[in-house]
């Protein structure tokens, strides 16, 4: 009980300090023992990288529109901004050359999905369908002055540049401070939240699941896809229950309270999986030991069989290798320094970042970087054409499944408020929530990942 | 959405296919098809007296491959109502048929994301009695991603993320036989997209090029939970 007690009283203190102490962990001794060589604000103006030749394309046939990242939010935009300003000569620049999709990765697992699901989409049919160039690329780096974006296969020239690459991970927020911990938990432990082979891996871990703890960390911020690791614990759970198995799941979470849909996810644990899901709140990873597999939290150490260990995260590293990055007063996550209603950088309206690398408060999640790329592609329509553009919220719609035998999901539907005299996003709005598991919602969620895929691959 | 917020929608932001691809708005787009008289699953005429009012009907038309939903509005009446597709133009949407000018028909495949009813599923529906996702009674809601659409004033939008109205199919009513009739329907620049979009999926169900033939005389009408195995509640 006093553990209890403890436990909330040091939330209370923490909030307060958590709210402020984000710029320090970003550039204080933990990125400097992470082998950075500078405090990360010294990136802004980082010389050009260039691989001093122009990437082979056809002559631009209108306003060259570059996009940086083939994800949900790139593979919307080109399409979106084609559609509405035909004259533009869109490029997408992917750095993969096979599409797999984060959002419903967590079906794969208890095989509700099959990995087709996720990964029957090719960027060349979503280029070919909807007139645009996919390059496989990596974006290295930007001259803003001559309007050059360069990748590891030439440089391009553009009118407009969206750049989108998503996320990376933070482990120094999570206490890993060391590089030799740090790729051991890359590579043996992923928090499955970024890249296909991810995926794979966790997707061997569950199959392969005998029994034991397994351990399924939730961090605290803005991280990417609130109810997913909540979601992966019950669809762990859901195995083991199915299988017979002696196991259980210890969910590490950062935060006091589940996130989101917290009514759905509770009632999941309890009545499906007591005994099975073991719910740590306030419980934020402070350190892990790889070779003894075990987790340190602040008040306790947690052993386990078998883990995915998802750390903090923060905008792709691209955002900062560029000097993109917004100042620790208005992101703790080196999100971009963008206007916050029409994603331009700050200075300049060639430059935009969109999808997770933002910094506004939305939910990191694909159905909002689906529906806010349909609206940045009206930006840039008008922005082409000299016109002006009201701002629209972006629609965060995220269904979970809590169970898999059979399959079983919650929701929540969500827009957002602007306060114009702030200048800032109010939060939630409109918001419709059901927090009943039912098949129906199942199948449905089923069908609202079919349609994303729709709209981002065909025409 | 009416004509006169879509042209100024077009002006504003062009987002319409009929302004990015530099049409002008298209006139008449309400298209002539063979006619197709709609029957009950046992093959017997299906009449207006027998159309419920607690779900909407499904049957294919003009293609074996689209499916359109058959509502009756009770006591609603339906509004002709001016709207626009962005690729198939303008158009007015029919006024109800039958004996109560209440019966009306729509493409039954969403706007957003084109989900529709298939033998297994459907995400889409006539929520008669309403639905979680709006307080009002007799719309047609998509669960996908939640649009939400009035099959009184020609399946225009009411909310959610759909960009334009579900398009209207014409029903003629046989006040000698209490019979209904498919005559026509807006949408063929859509059912291309909507073919290309799906078409692994139809050439397994109706084999190579079976969506895109014509119903024929007759389409089948029946209730959606019959239609679909399992039918989203949202
Ligand atoms: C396990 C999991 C479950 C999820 N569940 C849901 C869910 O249920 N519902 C939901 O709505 N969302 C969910 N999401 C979240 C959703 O997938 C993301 O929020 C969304 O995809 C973000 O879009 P994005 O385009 O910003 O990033 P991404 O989709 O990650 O795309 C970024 C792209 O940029 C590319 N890239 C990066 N750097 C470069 C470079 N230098 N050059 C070229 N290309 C580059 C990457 O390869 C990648 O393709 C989930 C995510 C995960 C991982
Ligand atoms: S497909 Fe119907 S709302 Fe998205």
């Amino acid at each position: 009980m006093t553990h209890e007690i403890d436990r909330r009283h040091f939330l209370k203190m923490s909030s307060t300090v958590l709210a402020a102490a984000p710029a320090v962990l970003a550039t204080g001794p933990a990125a400097l023992a992470a082998g950075a060589a500078q405090p990360a604000s010294d990136k802004q103006g980082a010389p050009f990288v260039s691989t001093h030749r122009m990437l082979d394309l056809p002559k631009a046939r209108g306003p060259r529109l570059v996009i940086i990242g083939g994800g949900t939010s790139g593979l919307t935009i080109a399409k979106y901004a084609k559609k509405a300003y035909p004259k533009f000569d869109v490029v997408l620049v992917e750095k993969r050359c096979m599409y797999s999709s984060c959002f419903a990765s967590n079906l794969w697992y208890p095989g509700i999905i099959d990995l087709e699901f996720l990964a029957d989409h090719s960027f060349l049919d979503a280029a070919h369908n909807s007139d645009y160039i996919y390059v496989n690329a990596t974006c290295i780096g930007l001259d803003r002055a001559s309007r050059t974006v360069a990748t590891n296969e030439g440089d391009i020239k553009y009118d407009f540049l969206v750049i989108a690459p998503g996320i990376s991970y933070d482990y120094d927020k999570i206490g890993v401070h060391d590089i030799d911990t740090k790729v051991a938990l890359r590579q043996t432990y992923p928090g499955g939240f970024i890249c296909p082979t991810e995926h794979v891996t966790i997707h061997r871990k569950v199959r392969q699941f005998e029994g034991g703890v397994f351990i399924q960390t939730v961090p605290s911020g803005n991280y990417r896809c609130l109810p997913a690791p909540y979601e992966r614990a019950c669809l762990i759970a859901s195995v083991i229950k199915h299988n017979k198995l002696k196991g259980k799941v210890v969910v590490l979470d950062a935060n006091p309270e589940i996130t989101i849909k917290a009514p759905g996810f509770h009632a999941a644990f309890d009545e499906l999986y007591k005994g099975i899901i073991e719910w740590h709140p306030t419980s934020a990873v402070t350190g892990v030991d790889v070779a003894q597999r075990t987790v340190h939290t602040e008040f306790d150490s947690y052993k386990f069989d078998d883990a995915a260990i998802y750390p903090n995260i923060r905008a792709a590293t691209l955002i900062e290798e560029l000097g993109l990055m917004a100042p620790p007063t208005k992101s703790n996550q080196k999100e971009a320094n963008i206007d916050i209603r029409f994603y331009n950088l700050i200075g300049d309206e060639h430059v935009y970042v969109t999808g997770d690398s933002r910094p506004m408060p939305y939910s990191k999640s694909g159905n909002t970087s689906n529906s806010e790329g349909h609206y940045v592609a009206k930006v840039l329509a008008a922005r082409a054409q000299g016109k002006d553009i009201t701002w629209t919220s972006p629609q965060t719609l995220c269904y979970s499944m809590v169970d898999a035998f059979p399959k079983q999901a919650i929701w929540v539907d969500t827009y957002y408020g602007y306060d114009a005299t702030k200048d800032a996003i109010t939060g939630f709005k409109d918001t419709k929530v059901d927090n009943t598991r039912s098949e129906a919602n199942g199948a449905t969620y089923l069908e609202w990942a079919h349609g994303l895929y729709r709209d981002m691959f065909k025409a | 959405m009416d004509r006169r917020s879509f042209v100024k929608t077009c002006a504003g932001t062009a987002i319409a296919a009929a302004c990015w691809r530099g049409h002008p708005a298209l006139a008449a787009a309400m298209a002539d098809h063979p006619p197709a008289r709609l029957v009950n699953a046992d093959g017997s005429p299906l009449k207006a007296a027998d159309v419920t009012t607690t779900e909407a009907l499904v049957f294919a038309y003009p293609y074996r491959g689209i499916p359109c939903f058959l509502i009756n509005l009770g006591g609603r009446a339906a509004h002709p109502t001016a709207l626009a597709s962005p690729e198939d133009g303008d158009y007015t949407s029919p006024a109800g048929a039958g004996p109560h000018a209440n019966l009306v028909a729509c493409v039954a495949i969403c706007m957003h994301q084109l989900s529709y009813p298939t033998p297994d599923y459907s995400a889409i529906r006539y929520a008669a009695s309403g639905s979680p996702l709006t307080d009002a009674p007799g719309l047609i809601v998509c669960c996908t991603h939640g649009s939400v659409y009035d099959p009184a004033t020609g399946a225009a939008r009411v909310a959610g993320p759909a960009p334009n109205a579900l398009l209207p199919a014409r029903l003629a009513w046989d006040a000698e036989s209490d019979g209904l009739i498919a005559t026509g329907c807006v949408g063929d620049k859509f059912f291309a997209r909507f073919f290309d979009a799906y078409k692994s999926d139809l050439i397994d169900r109706f084999g190579p090029g079976g969506y895109r033939q014509p119903v024929g005389e007759t389409a089948v009408a029946i209730p959606l939970s019959r239609y679909s195995a399992a039918v989203s509640t949202c």
